[in-house]
C-alpha cells in the first residue's frame, strides 16, 4: 500500500451518470485486483476533510482509470478538477473479488458506480472458458455505461432500466431472477456491486435459489486502513471493516437485512 | 555543525522521546498504521478504548463528514480486555515507544478491574481513563460531576502503579471543577479534549446522518475550543496535559505546545493523512530550529498573555 500524490491526466463527464478520472502511478497500478479501491484526498484543505473511496475501473500500464458519479460534496469538487491538478491517493486497498471460480459461470450484477469494478473484473478474467454475464441496472438509457467502454471486454451484457427505455423494464434483479429460473443454480457464482437496496435484493434471490456469491459493500469510510471502525458491516462473525476485511464479502458472511 | 534538538519530555517517571502522540480511537489497537508510520518515532501510542467485556459498537451509519470535521458514533467497538491482553499488547513488546492504554467502564468497579488487569503488563506505560465518551450510555457520567470524577480516579490510582491520564470532555458542566477533582484524586496528567456531541440531518430521508442520532465532533472544527480548554486548565493548574482536538499540521500542534501542552495527540488527521504524525514531528523540529529552541521544554507555555487581558476571561466553571 502506498500513499502518493498523483497528477490528473483526464477528468471528463462521459455521459449523464459517469465521469472518467485518469491518473498515472507505477506503484498504485501494480498488483491491483478488481474490487480493490483507492482512498483519494480530493482537496488538501480542512473544509473537505476526509478522503473518498473509489474503485479501480481499468489499468493500462501505469495508467489508472476510475469512473465516478457526483454523489455528494467530495465528488462534486472532484468533478471541477482539471488535468494537471493534484490528488493524493492511498492504495491499493481492500479485499478484492474472487477471480478463480473453478468452472462456475460468473454472473455480475451491477448498478450505478458499482458497475465499473465489475467491468474491471470481467476484463481480468477473459481467459476463463465461460464468458461472464454482466447484468446492469440503471434509471434510463441516458445513464448506461457507453457501449465503447465494453467494446473490448469479452462479456455478455444485459440491461434493465427503471423506465424501460433500454433493455428490460424494471430492476436488474428481475434479470437475475429470470436467469436463475432457467439455469442450474449450483453452476453459477454471483458477484455484485451497487446500491445497498439492489445488493440486498440480489442476496435475497441468491438465497432463494441457493446460489453462492460475493458483494462489494459501500459504507461511509474515513481512514481506509481499519483504524476508525466507521465503515463496518454486520457479518456472521460480528462487525467487520469494509476497508480492510472487505469491501468484498461472501453472501454467507453478510448478515442479510433485505 | 547544527546543534541537536532535545525533544524529550518528562512527565513523572516517564520520558517521552517527543511530544507527538496519537489520539485514542484514531490509530487502531495494534499495527493498523505500521505500514505508514514507524511507531518507534512517536512519543507514545494511545490505543482505542478497551472495555471489560467485548462491545459490538453502535449501528451504522457511524460517521459523517461535516464542515472541517467529522461526527462519529462508533460506540467503543472492541473485543474486550482479555483479547487486548492476549493479542494486542504482545505486539507492543517490540515497539520502542510508550504504550498508553485507554480504558472505559460503566462503573468504578469496571475501571478498577481494567486497571488491575493491566497493572502487571510491562509494555504498558500509562493508562488513559476515558470518562468522556459521548457515544455510549453512561459514557459521560463520570465527567458530569466532580465527586464522581474524583471517586473513579482515586479508585484507579489505588489499583495501579501506572501513571494515569484522565480524558475530559468540554461537555462537563463544571469542567474546571472536574479537572480539579481528578487532579486531587491523583491523576498524573489530563487529556484534553474528547469530542463534542453534534448532529447532522439527511434532508432527503429526513433522518439523522448518524444512526445513534448524535456523534462526537472531531477535526479542525473543534480546535479553537480545545485550545481554550487547554488554556483554562494551564492558567489554573500545574498539571501535564496531553492535548488533542483537530491537530492536522505542525502549526496546529505548536499552538497547543505554546499554550502549555506537554504532549499533543493527532487524531482525525490520521484518517486524512496516514503520515500526519511524522510530518507534524518534522514541522515542530523545523520551527524549533528557526526559533532557536534547543529543547521542547523551552517551547512549552511560551504563550504571551497580558495580565490584564486575563480578566476578560470568564470566571472558572
Amino acid at each position: 500500500m502506498f500513499d502518493e500524490t498523483v497528477t490528473i491526466l483526464e477528468n471528463k463527464k462521459i455521459n449523464s451518470e459517469y465521469f472518467r478520472l485518469v491518473i498515472t502511478s507505477k506503484r498504485l497500478s501494480r498488483d491491483v485486483s478488481p474490487g480493490q479501491f483507492l482512498n483519494i484526498q480530493i482537496e488538501n484543505h480542512q473544509g473537505l476533510l476526509l478522503r473518498r473511496p473509489f474503485s479501480y475501473y481499468r489499468i493500462k500500464g501505469n495508467r489508472i482509470e476510475i469512473l465516478y458519479a457526483i454523489l455528494g460534496r467530495g465528488t462534486a469538487l472532484l468533478a471541477d478538477k482539471r488535468p494537471g491538478h493534484l490528488l493524493k491517493a492511498l492504495g491499493p486497498l481492500g479485499r478484492p473479488f474472487t477471480q478463480s471460480l473453478k468452472g462456475k459461470r460468473r454472473v455480475l450484477v451491477g448498478g450505478g458506480v458499482g458497475v465499473p469494478p465489475l467491468v474491471f473484473l470481467a476484463e481480468r478474467v477473459q481467459k476463463e472458458s465461460s464468458t461472464p454475464l454482466l447484468l446492469i441496472g440503471c434509471k434510463s438509457k441516458k445513464e448506461i455505461l457507453p457501449k465503447r467502454e465494453l467494446a473490448k471486454v469479452k462479456t455478455e451484457v444485459r440491461y434493465a432500466t427503471d423506465d424501460g427505455s433500454y433493455g428490460k423494464k424494471g430492476f436488474v434483479t428481475v434479470l437475475l431472477h429470470e436467469l436463475l429460473k432457467h439455469e442450474n443454480p449450483k453452476s453459477i457464482f454471483i458477484q455484485t456491486c451497487g446500491p445497498t437496496a439492489m445488493m440486498d435484493e440480489v442476496m435475497k434471490i441468491a438465497k432463494e435459489f441457493g446460489v453462492e456469491g460475493e458483494a462489494s459493500v459501500e459504507e461511509r469510510m474515513a481512514c481506509g486502513v481499519g483504524a476508525c471502525l466507521g465503515c463496518v458491516v454486520e457479518t456472521e462473525e460480528g462487525f467487520k471493516t469494509s476497508c480492510v476485511e472487505g469491501p468484498v464479502f461472501s453472501f454467507g458472511e453478510l448478515v442479510h437485512h433485505g | 555543525m547544527a546543534k541537536t534538538i532535545n525533544l524529550t519530555i518528562k512527565i513523572g517517571n516517564l520520558t517521552f522521546k517527543n511530544p507527538v502522540t496519537v489520539a485514542s480511537g484514531t490509530f487502531g489497537s495494534k499495527d493498523e498504521y505500521a505500514k505508514y508510520v514507524d511507531y518507534a518515532k512517536l512519543g507514545a501510542i494511545v490505543t482505542k478504548t478497551v472495555t471489560r467485556k467485548p462491545r459490538k459498537g453502535n449501528p451504522m451509519p457511524r460517521i459523517f463528514e461535516t464542515p472541517s470535521g467529522m461526527l462519529n458514533a462508533i460506540g467503543l467497538q472492541n473485543k474486550g480486555i482479555d483479547d487486548f491482553i492476549e493479542y494486542k499488547i504482545p505486539y507492543f513488546k517490540k515497539v520502542k515507544t510508550h504504550l498508553i492504554v485507554n480504558i472505559a467502564g460503566e462503573s468504578v468497579e469496571d475501571f478498577v478491574y481494567l486497571a488491575k488487569k493491566l497493572d502487571p503488563e510491562k509494555s504498558v506505560s500509562a493508562l488513559e481513563l476515558n470518562i468522556s465518551c459521548p457515544n455510549v450510555k453512561k459514557g459521560l457520567e463520570f465527567c458530569a460531576k466532580p465527586e464522581l470524577a474524583y471517586e473513579v480516579v482515586k479508585a484507579v490510582k489505588e489499583a495501579t502503579k501506572h501513571p494515569i491520564f484522565t480524558k475530559l470532555s468540554p461537555e462537563a458542566h463544571d469542567f474546571l471543577g472536574v479537572a480539579d477533582s481528578t487532579i486531587r484524586a491523583g491523576s498524573d496528567g489530563l487529556s484534553l479534549i474528547n469530542t463534542i456531541r453534534g448532529m447532522a440531518v439527511d434532508i432527503e430521508k429526513c433522518k439523522p446522518q448518524i444512526a445513534n442520532v448524535f456523534g462526537g465532533l472531531s477535526g479542525p472544527a473543534i480546535r479553537p475550543i480545545a485550545l481554550r480548554y487547554l488554556h483554562e486548565v494551564k492558567r489554573r493548574f500545574d498539571i501535564p496535559v496531553m492535548a488533542m482536538g483537530g491537530i492536522m499540521t505542525a502549526q496546529d500542534a505548536l499552538e497547543f505546545l505554546i499554550t502549555g501542552a506537554h504532549l499533543i495527540s493527532v487524531g482525525t488527521a490520521n484518517f486524512v493523512n496516514p503520515k500526519a504524525t511524522m510530518e507534524i514531528l518534522e514541522g515542530i523540529e523545523t520551527y524549533m530550529k528557526r526559533k532557536g529552541h534547543q529543547s521542547i521544554d523551552s517551547v512549552r507555555g511560551t504563550l504571551k498573555v497580558k495580565p490584564d487581558s486575563e480578566s476578560l476571561l470568564a470566571p472558572a466553571g
